[in-house]
């Protein structure tokens, strides 16, 4: 029995540990994608593959950085674990999202005893996909770039050159790529650094055994929070508009969320089958979408850990669209995760509508251009997000323009940081009036960014929920969908939500729109 | 003989420092602070130490009052006048969520809403060139509505004004042109006037309006940020000069003609005059303070590096001092609102004596909620019943009753037991092992807030002294240094004032950068050390204007560098403006960055190309600084002893007085003084140098 001291003390020190790492991968980190978005995780494990600590700035990455861990010891056995050896890892369907997505991770070793492992996941720039960045029409993981893992980066302390070769030929930007798994090993070496303190200070049995009790605190707060709700089936439905390649065919994606007691089970099998575009993802994504909703709902102040998610079962269907198969395309794997997110939250509104919020616009909303910059010669990737319309609550209106629920701390780009690194211009980035939905509480509004281009670029955009758009709750309305419109006004005039390496020319101007929050009660007339 | 004076104004005190240039002694005092007219209690302070008031030399304080008009939103009301087609940059706030598990997030409150923003034509590219003009016609329309609706201030923030002013230099000029030295205000009664704030009297006590550019702010690329820093200035700026203009005129009135000076963010002074110019830079002037005047004590002990921490009632602050210099960023979030100006990094966690003990599913928790002065500890006695850290300390025994907030007063350790042996049953504890494990728990997550601090720099704790002040800060610093392996712990005289203290060592400072944006394989090297040259001819005259004799002054260049691509810069100092010129520039230049990238980060890529960001040159002038006297000590007296629990057993431990002190001193031992009482455990060792320093050597 450990007291409750020490398990305090080594909690707040495994959450610090995860801080510092999250830390050093953001600050030596080469690309934006990873220090400005925020496209990145971390997560110290035990020797188990439990959580000890874990810093996210993507939500959709909560808690899932395990499975690499897990399996690269089911592949190849627990002996496998050498001291000194990273590991990397972006298979789509072990890792569950784009290959974009690349785990860094490695064994931490303490007099010799295997204690724990350190796992950084960041979103790579470029992983050599047939279009520069990722692309938006792939019909196969083959298409989407390098394929990575379970192999090792280095081995004993020394880096395994031969893999670092492939990836320097295989990808587009080959110093900034190889900088960031040079930060994302930062981050391991700072992770084995601090639980090497901790097991050192407090011994590995007394370490385990605080981690036992810390998992069984967690636990029993997410039991309460669950047995709060009435038990019960609580269904949610809506559709992503297509896959990218079949533009008319909306795809289904059904919740069915049932509350036992203490313990709560989420039915995802009741969706689309796995897509011909790349609007896949592997099981373990959805499993994290549906964490992430859960915690947005049910218990966002409890702490994370090996015990948040013990009461929390997800099943879903192998070879369906949230638990895709070899050779499915990936690239876009989180518009059916952002849907699925507010689902959850949709399905459970009715029995906690203290907590609940009409649906937000939905989607990381792309804009993707690339070309060689006139101005240097060089070959450039521009790929934005774009921030929309919050849902409205009881006894609040919704954000406005703020970025979507797969995301967190990503920041929009400036206009100043944009047209200096691109050939472009912002001629407009205002507040998108009335997108929001009405109700007693109004939506948030979406966006309006208007973009000319100053040279000849390729133009892909990824615009998603115009079938589904952020629905209203307890009688307020839906809130606008998105519009993305090519030479506004012009004779060439042309409405498009989703393309892929359009060409267009110096002077065209793209206006985009993104959709606002769901309204909140009936609006008064 | 003559005194120098310094001051820091907070939220419930004004701590008042005086140094006798004569005798080199040095009393600290304080006053109630009076926040409905704060010169008021500036006077006050003064009085407690200074007879003769025509015998100041020189004043220097720090004051919040821009921050609290910024806390209770009684701040100007700004009009914002933005690039066509950006009007809601400043709205939309870049769109992130700092708390990712909140369906109801809301962005920070902003300071001017939508309906105050006013767009104008006027576009500049990438590199500052106009691809359209600024429509004069436009800003003179904004001018009327100032007029005509009562606007306390402008701020104005065009885009790639970083690059190229000249727009919004233009508009300066026209809205100054047609607002400056204007009555306007008064051309209208006040049920006209389309007001929020009820004492918009006391928040413009200047006839002008106020206007603000971007560039003048903050001569950075990033439109949102550098249009908050506008903001913030224009929000707290006629609340700032209102009161600088007030102090002065009181000083003036009683005939003194002494040059009131102010703290800055960046840890710097400079003169009320300049202050009133660039209020902005006085927002966080009282907390840095003590960042300085750890400075300070490195000097004066002959160490390089330290680690400041203040702890008082509710908060925790960390700061660093690395190489004998304050540790100092480019940019920071106030209330979450970013500034881009040179800002003491100051790291703060919801950690104090304040902080309440509770549990929650079988586990021990400590803090962040406080309770505050009201109701306070339990011990406070005024009807608090949930344990804080301060009432562990007194269970503990580590409270002297006697000294206890000064004397003023009355320790209730019958309320303070009855707390903790409540949670202890909860949690099924003894008292005294929960009392210990409170201020285990709080001492770790103090030492870890610390570790993350150098995490940040690349730099490792053990290599630091530990300084520190505020009212509970000597009570955990042994504590905390044995958490992170530091082998000395410092507590300076007057640990309740050592902020006024720290602004009394400080430095004259001026900031200035060049947006200097060019990729390796472009720089002309002889280019910008002609630009550098410039910013030291310009910081120097702003050195001259601050009234630092020519040979006080000195200026340092240095250079931002990142990998292409990278955001983040690191800031690399050059030994002279000329240094870019020489013909070893390049190389030497990327080695040092791959260098600092290294201690930094932990790898570099001396392969990549790497770019350059902005030049910045710091202009610092320092005033003669007289060896500080030895203090009295007043003489031994017998020691009272009191019963302590460290690790679990009793000691019978001495408290002594501080000013009693001489010689080396054993733990266990108290040791008390007015503003703070200094824990030092069994097997550390205590002495006081002769700056008047308290040294404990921690062991291991």
């Amino acid at each position: 029995m450990i007291d409750p001291v020490t398990t305090e003390i080594i909690r707040c020190a495994l959450v610090q540990a995860a801080e510092d790492m999250n830390t050093t991968l953001i600050r030596s980190s080469y690309t934006p994608v990873i220090y400005e978005a925020k496209d990145c995780a971390v997560a110290l494990l035990d020797r188990d593959h439990n959580v000890l600590g874990q810093s996210s700035g993507l939500p959709i990455f909560l808690g899932n950085l395990e499975v690499c861990t897990r399996e690269t010891e089911r592949r190849h056995g627990p002996e496998v674990w050498r001291e000194g050896d990273v590991w990397v890892l972006n298979d789509s369907y072990i890792g569950g999202t784009h290959l974009n997505d690349v785990t860094v991770y490695g064994p931490i070793f303490v007099g010799g005893d295997l204690a724990g492992f350190a796992a950084s996941r960041a979103h790579w720039l470029d992983v050599g996909s047939k279009d520069p960045g990722g692309s938006m029409d792939s019909t196969s993981i083959f298409q989407e770039g390098l394929r990575l893992g379970p192999v090792k980066a280095y081995e004993g302390g020394r880096p395994c050159v031969d893999l670092h070769e492939v990836i320097g030929a295989n990808v587009r930007f080959p110093h900034a790529t190889l900088g960031d798994l040079r930060a994302q090993v930062s981050c391991v070496l700072m992770g084995q650094r601090r639980l090497t303190e901790i097991v050192s200070r407090w011994g590995l049995d007394t370490v385990m055994a605080a981690r036992d009790e810390i998992f069984a605190q967690t636990e029993r707060m997410e039991r309460a929070a669950i047995a709060a709700i009435p038990d019960g089936v609580y269904r949610a439905g809506g559709h992503l508009d297509n896959d990218g390649i079949d533009l008319a065919t909306p795809l289904p994606v059904n919740v069915a969320i049932t509350v036992s007691g203490d313990a709560m089970h989420v039915d995802l099998t009741d969706c689309a089958d796995q897509a011909l575009g790349p609007v896949n993802c592997g099981a373990a994504q959805a499993v994290a979408a549906v964490r992430v909703g859960y915690k947005l709902l049910v218990s966002g102040d409890v702490p994370l850990n090996g015990g948040s998610f013990r009461p929390l079962s997800v099943e879903t269907r192998p070879g369906s669209m949230l638990a895709a198969r070899s050779p499915a395309a990936c690239q876009y794997y989180y518009s059916h995760l952002g849907l699925l997110i507010d689902l959850v939250v949709r399905a459970l509104a009715p029995v906690m509508p203290e907590r609940a919020a009409a649906a937000s616009y939905g989607d990381s909303m792309i804009v993707q251009f690339t070309g060689t910059d006139p101005r240097t010669g060089k070959l450039y990737v521009s790929q934005e997000a774009t921030v929309g319309g919050w849902g409205a609550w009881e006894g609040g209106d919704g954000e406005t323009c703020l970025i979507n629920n797969v995301n967190g701390s990503l920041r929009d780009m400036p206009i100043e940081v944009l047209e200096t690194l691109f050939p472009v211009r912002v001629t407009r980035y205002e507040v998108r009036p009335g997108s929001g939905g009405a109700g007693r509480w109004r939506g948030g509004d979406g966006v309006v960014r208007e973009y000319e281009f100053c040279s000849d670029t390729s133009l892909s955009l990824w615009f998603e929920r115009s079938v589904t758009p952020a629905w209203g709750l307890a009688g307020g309305e839906a809130g606008a969908p998105p519009r993305v419109t090519l030479n506004p006004g012009r004779t060439d005039e042309r409405r498009m939500l989703k393309v892929n390496a359009l060409p267009v020319t110096a002077g065209d101007v793209l206006r985009c729109e993104s959709g606002g929050g769901g309204g909140y009660g009936p609006a008064t007339v | 003989m003559s005194y120098r004076v310094a001051m820091d104004i907070g939220g419930t005190f004004t701590d008042v420092v005086r140094y006798d240039e004569t005798t080199g002694s040095v009393v600290a005092s304080k006053a109630s602070t009076t926040p409905h007219d704060l010169a008021e209690g500036v006077f006050a302070a003064l009085g407690r130490v200074v007879d003769d008031p025509s015998r100041i030399s020189y004043f220097v304080h720090g004051t919040t009052q821009g921050l609290n008009a910024l806390l209770e939103r009684k701040g100007a009301r700004v009009l914002l006048l933005a690039s066509t087609g950006a009007g809601d940059v400043y709205r939309i706030a870049r769109g992130n969520r700092d708390r990712m598990f909140d369906l109801r997030y809301r962005k920070p409150a902003p300071l001017v809403p939508g309906e105050d923003v006013a767009e104008v034509d006027g576009r500049l590219d990438w590199r500052g060139e106009e691809l359209v003009p600024l429509d004069e016609e436009g800003v003179r329309r904004a001018a009327r509505r100032v007029r005509e609706e009562g606007f306390d201030a402008v701020a104005v923030c065009l885009l790639f004004s970083y690059a190229d002013p000249r727009h919004e230099v233009r508009a300066g000029e026209i809205l100054r042109e047609e607002l400056g030295g204007a009555p306007c205000a008064r051309q209208h009664d006040d049920a006209q006037r389309v007001r929020q704030h009820d004492d918009a009297q006391r928040v413009r006590q200047h006839d002008d309006v106020l206007v603000v550019l971007s560039h003048e702010v903050a001569r950075e690329w990033r439109e949102y940020e550098r249009t908050s820093s506008a903001v913030l200035e224009a929000y707290t700026g006629p609340v700032v000069r209102g009161y600088l203009a007030e102090i002065e005129r009181r000083f003036a009135e009683r005939g003194l003609g002494v040059p009131v000076h102010v703290m800055q963010s960046s840890g710097g002074l400079v003169n009320a005059a300049y202050a009133m110019r660039r209020p902005l830079q006085t927002l966080l002037s009282g907390p840095v303070g003590g960042t300085m005047g750890g400075v300070a004590a490195a000097r004066l002990l002959g160490r390089r590096n330290a680690i400041c921490v203040d702890m008082g009632g509710t908060s925790f602050d960390v700061s660093l001092v690395v190489d004998g210099r304050p540790d100092v960023s480019a940019e920071a979030r106030i209330e979450g609102h970013p500034v881009l100006m040179p800002i003491v990094n100051l790291h703060t966690i919801g950690a104090g004596g304040g902080s309440i003990a509770y549990a929650e599913a079988g586990a021990l928790r400590v803090g962040p909620e406080s309770a505050g002065a009201v109701p306070g500890p339990a011990c406070y006695g005024r009807g608090g019943t949930r344990p804080t850290v301060t009432d562990a300390n007194v269970v503990l025994g580590r409270v002297d009753p006697e000294w206890f907030a000064g004397g003023l007063m009355d320790l209730d350790v019958e309320a303070a037991g009855a707390a903790v042996a409540a949670l202890g049953e909860e949690l099924a504890l003894d008292p005294l092992d929960l009392a210990e494990g409170i201020c285990a728990v709080a001492n770790a997550k103090m030492a870890q807030a610390i570790r993350t601090l150098t995490v940040e720099h690349g730099v490792e704790p053990r290599e630091f002294s530990l300084v520190a002040f505020g009212g509970a800060g000597a009570m955990h610093a042994v504590f905390i240094a044995r958490e992170l392996g530091i082998s000395e712990v410092v507590v300076p005289r007057f640990p309740g004032a050592f902020s006024a203290w720290g602004m009394l060592e400080a430095e004259v400072r001026r900031d200035l950068t060049h947006p200097y944006f060019r990729p390796q394989d472009v720089l002309d090297g002889a280019d910008m050390a002609r630009r550098l040259a410039a910013l030291e001819a310009e910081v120097l005259e702003a050195l001259a204007e601050q009234g630092v004799p020519a040979e006080r002054r000195r200026v340092e260049h240095a250079v931002d560098v990142r990998y292409e691509g990278q955001d983040y810069t690191l800031t690399i100092p050059l030994r002279e403006a000329g240094e870019p010129a020489g013909p070893g520039f390049p190389a030497e230049i990327a080695a040092r960055f791959a260098e600092a990238h290294t201690s930094r980060y932990g790898h570099a890529t001396p392969e990549a190309p790497v770019e350059f960001v902005m030049l910045r040159s710091t202009g610092l002038g320092s005033f003669p600084r007289a060896a500080a006297g030895a203090p009295d000590v007043t003489g031994e007296a017998a020691p009272a002893v009191r019963d302590v629990v460290f690790d679990g057993a009793v000691h019978r431990t001495p408290v002594l007085r501080r000013a009693h002190l001489d010689g080396e001193l054993a733990g266990p031992a108290i040791v008390v003084e007015e503003t703070a009482t200094t824990v030092v455990p069994p097997g550390c060792l205590a002495t006081v140098d002769d700056n008047g320093f308290l040294i404990v050597k921690v062991d291991q």
